[in-house]
């Protein structure tokens, strides 16, 4: 009964044909998912395909996620139509990448016009974990689970920086989480390599992270990503599970018809409630950028009580950590006011102060206070919930999903990312 | 580098040593005698002229990919590199040149951020070989499925203008200097040596010949120097001079040559492989001299033809 009614599943006609001919370029692929992985459910429908559970088959051990990317359907039928460029990063960087806190790629197959990446399975992933802490009622995630989910994120990440590889889309749906409790950095689709001194990372592609995760410079108009981009989401994190809620909840504004990009002035109005306003004293090239003056707009119309005072960064966090119930007689039970040092240092406006991946690795939050587990489960009592792997997958040949369509070219990431704060 | 060459797909899965190439090379023939005998073709290096250095550069100019040189040479780097990785793995009678080709091109674009719709790809390469084209996307995307599955997704091309750059104020080298090193690179993917030294022996071999053989008249764009940067190569005495960098007691040479010396020296770059790149790079210059363009063009045109390899 595996696999049955999966749509890959039927592979149609396009093989005899393609083998009877022997085009040039005529593309057979050598390797079928299907004799090599039975289909067990569904996972998630993402922006540019599904993601589906998997078994190995005929030898093959191991539980797997496919991730499928669907071809772009022109009337009926489905026609090659070139590979999103996005896609294309996904399979050069999982493919160029191997490291214990970055997801693991198994392989990848081309067949019937689609593209296969089947990855290790990973039973969860930290917008469940976040979401299991708060049912049925909010409890907070221990303090040493805490610890051990931020020491291996910032060990994948550090990895990927000093491989010279931006992600640009972290938060909680894209940290997998295995069930022996190895944080596995996942969805490379927005990621790329930032060395290239010959073409700037000012072309292509506008905007990027989703909303809530995305960096101050960013919402300022800066088009130029560095790893400090990639240190707010994690400064998001880690907030986020401390309090299991974003911690800058902005709604995003809507591209206008000519598709420029707007500020984003409640994204921004949620930061500086907790962080105060950023200052040119503090952020010198501030006055630069190019959404400067609706800063000061954003500024001239609210009550100046509610920005004049500076960070009430602090605050948030300790009544943070008080809501949570974290102990403060014990320091494992908590993270204490090195944890704060940590978030205030990752959630710095100016991002060439913002801390990097490796002087956050050195913090005291981890040389402080016992070893920290590879395991992040490791101590904790009771179970998560499995992840959610379903039966109900209808034929995605007929569905129309959302982001299968591409918005043309140069890229894509720019409607990604809107759809993406939809999840 | 994914950035980190030494682990990189690159050197785990397309360096060869020479014997290993010859040996694939072989076996790619072995199974195809017939059409090698009905269908000979030029040197694969004037081969690599004609698509590489010819078409490529017409395309990319057509496209306009960038105002900048260096993203332009970056993608057609990218795409040359595609092209001998696949044809380390198909027979060229096999498949149409200009498709894959004009694929290997459309995808370096998007691996290398300059990203073109495959409508406007298509359309301008139909319009430069409108008789092995056709205007059906479709036959480019099957390709690019194909191109991607015979390089396993391996994709990202370490390149070796990258440590010629970092290189640059190490050694000090002057703006004819990298002009002429840059070219160098440039004709390098003409011949095999991406698929047998890694980029940073390829960039100092580029360094050394541009610091050894002085640019007369360095042309930065592509296989214009050539011809005389051979008979410098040849007549010179440079040989003599770059033997001499092996055994490191030469106290000849000029300051610059000598600074360079004390580098390579302390540098562990392995200098041998540096020369046998260096003459690589005189027997290409030598051979480019029997180029003829309508010959490979009538060449490829019958083969790709009478086998239909356009449909
Ligand atoms: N290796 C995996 N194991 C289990 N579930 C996964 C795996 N990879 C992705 N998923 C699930 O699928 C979702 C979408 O995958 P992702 O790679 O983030 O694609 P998208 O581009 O659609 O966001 C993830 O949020 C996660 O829930
Ligand atoms: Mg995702």
């Amino acid at each position: 009964m595996f696999g049955k009614g999966f749509p890959f599943m039927n592979s149609g006609g396009f093989y005899s044909h393609a083998i009877e001919s022997r085009r040039p370029g005529g593309y057979t692929s050598k390797v079928r998912v299907r004799d090599r992985y039975n289909i067990v459910g569904f996972i998630s429908s993402g922006t540019y395909g599904r993601v589906y559970k998997a078994v190995g088959k005929n030898g093959k051990k191991g539980e797997f996620a496919i991730k499928k990317f669907k071809p772009d359907k022109e009337g009926e039928t489905i026609q090659y139509t070139g590979l999103s460029q996005s896609a294309i990063r996904e399979m050069a960087l999982c493919t160029e990448l191997s490291h214990a806190n970055v997801v693991q790629l198994e392989e990848i197959i081309l067949e019937d016009k689609c593209i296969f990446m089947v990855f290790e399975y990973t039973e969860h992933d930290l917008l469940q974990i976040i979401h299991h802490h708060t049912q049925p009622q909010r409890h907070a995630i221990p303090a040493p689970m805490v610890r051990s989910i931020m020491f291996q994120l910032l060990n994948g990440l550090l990895y990927l920086h000093t491989n010279w590889v931006l992600h640009r889309d972290l938060k909680p749906a894209n940290i997998l989480v295995t069930s022996s409790g190895a944080i596995r950095i996942g969805d490379l689709g927005l990621a790329r390599l930032f060395y290239k001194p010959l073409n700037s990372l000012f072309s292509g592609d506008k905007v990027v992270v989703t909303i809530w995760y995305r960096a101050p410079e960013l919402l300022m108009g800066s088009r130029h990503y560095t790893p400090a981009v990639d240190m707010w989401a994690i400064g998001c994190i880690f907030a986020e599970l401390l309090s299991l809620r974003p911690i800058f909840k902005g709604e995003e504004a809507k591209m206008d018809s000519k598709k420029t990009v707007p500020f984003q002035r409640n994204q921004m109005m949620k930061i500086v409630e907790i962080l105060g306003l950023p200052r040119k004293e503090s952020w010198p090239g501030l006055a630069s950028m190019p959404e400067y003056s609706q800063l000061q707009s954003l500024v001239l119309h609210r009550q100046p009580s509610h920005f004049h005072r500076g960070s009430n960064l602090e605050g948030w966090y300790q009544s943070c950590l008080k809501n949570g119930g974290y102990s403060s007689t014990s320091s494992a039970g908590t993270p204490g006011a090195d944890g704060f040092d940590l978030l205030s240092r990752m959630l710095e406006y100016d991002p060439s102060k913002r801390m990097t991946a490796e002087q956050a690795l050195e913090h005291p939050y981890f040389t402080n206070g016992g070893p920290i587990s590879g395991n992040c489960f490791e101590g904790i009592e009771g179970k998560y919930p499995h992840r959610r792997v379903t039966q109900d997958d209808n034929d995605i040949r007929t569905g129309s999903l959302p982001g299968t369509k591409r918005s043309g070219l140069p890229d894509d990431s720019l409607m990604r990312a809107s759809k993406r704060l939809k999840e | 580098m994914a950035a980190n060459y030494w682990a990189s797909t690159q050197r785990r899965h397309w360096l060869f040593s020479r014997e290993k190439l010859a040996d694939i090379r072989e076996g790619l023939r072995e199974k195809d005698k017939v059409a090698h005998s009905q269908f000979p073709l030029p040197d694969q290096r004037l081969l690599n002229i004609y698509f590489n250095q010819r078409r490529l550069i017409q395309i990319i100019e057509l496209i306009k990919l960038g105002k900048r040189m260096s993203t332009r040479q970056q993608a057609i780097a990218t795409a040359q590199v595609y092209l001998k990785r696949f044809y380390t793995k198909n027979e060229i009678r096999q498949t149409s040149p200009y498709l894959v080709l004009t694929t290997a091109f459309y995808l370096a674009c998007k691996m290398e951020e300059s990203p073109q719709h495959i409508r406007f790809v298509v359309g301008e390469a139909r319009g430069l070989w409108p008789e092995f084209i056709t205007p059906d996307v479709a036959k480019l995307g099957e390709c690019e499925f194909a191109l991607i599955s015979e390089l396993s997704s391996q994709l990202i091309v370490h390149h070796p203008y990258r440590t010629l750059s970092e290189l640059q104020t190490e050694l000090s080298l002057t703006s004819d200097e990298i002009a002429l090193a840059w070219s160098v690179i440039n004709d390098h993917y003409l011949t095999d040596l991406p698929l047998l030294h890694p980029p940073h022996v390829i960039a100092i071999m580029a360094i050394i010949v541009a610091v050894v053989f002085k640019p007369t008249h360095p042309s930065a764009y592509p296989g214009t120097g050539q011809s005389a940067l051979a008979g410098s190569m040849r007549d010179g005495g440079g040989m003599q001079m770059l033997a001499a960098l092996s055994d490191k007691t030469g106290s000849g040479p000029p300051p610059k040559i000598q600074k360079l010396v004390g580098w390579l020296a302390e540098s562990e770059v392995d200098i041998k492989a540096v020369i046998e790149c260096t003459q690589e790079l005189v027997s290409l210059y030598e051979v480019w001299e029997q180029y003829s363009e309508k010959s490979c063009k009538e060449l490829l045109g019958r083969m790709v033809k009478s086998k239909n390899l356009d449909k």
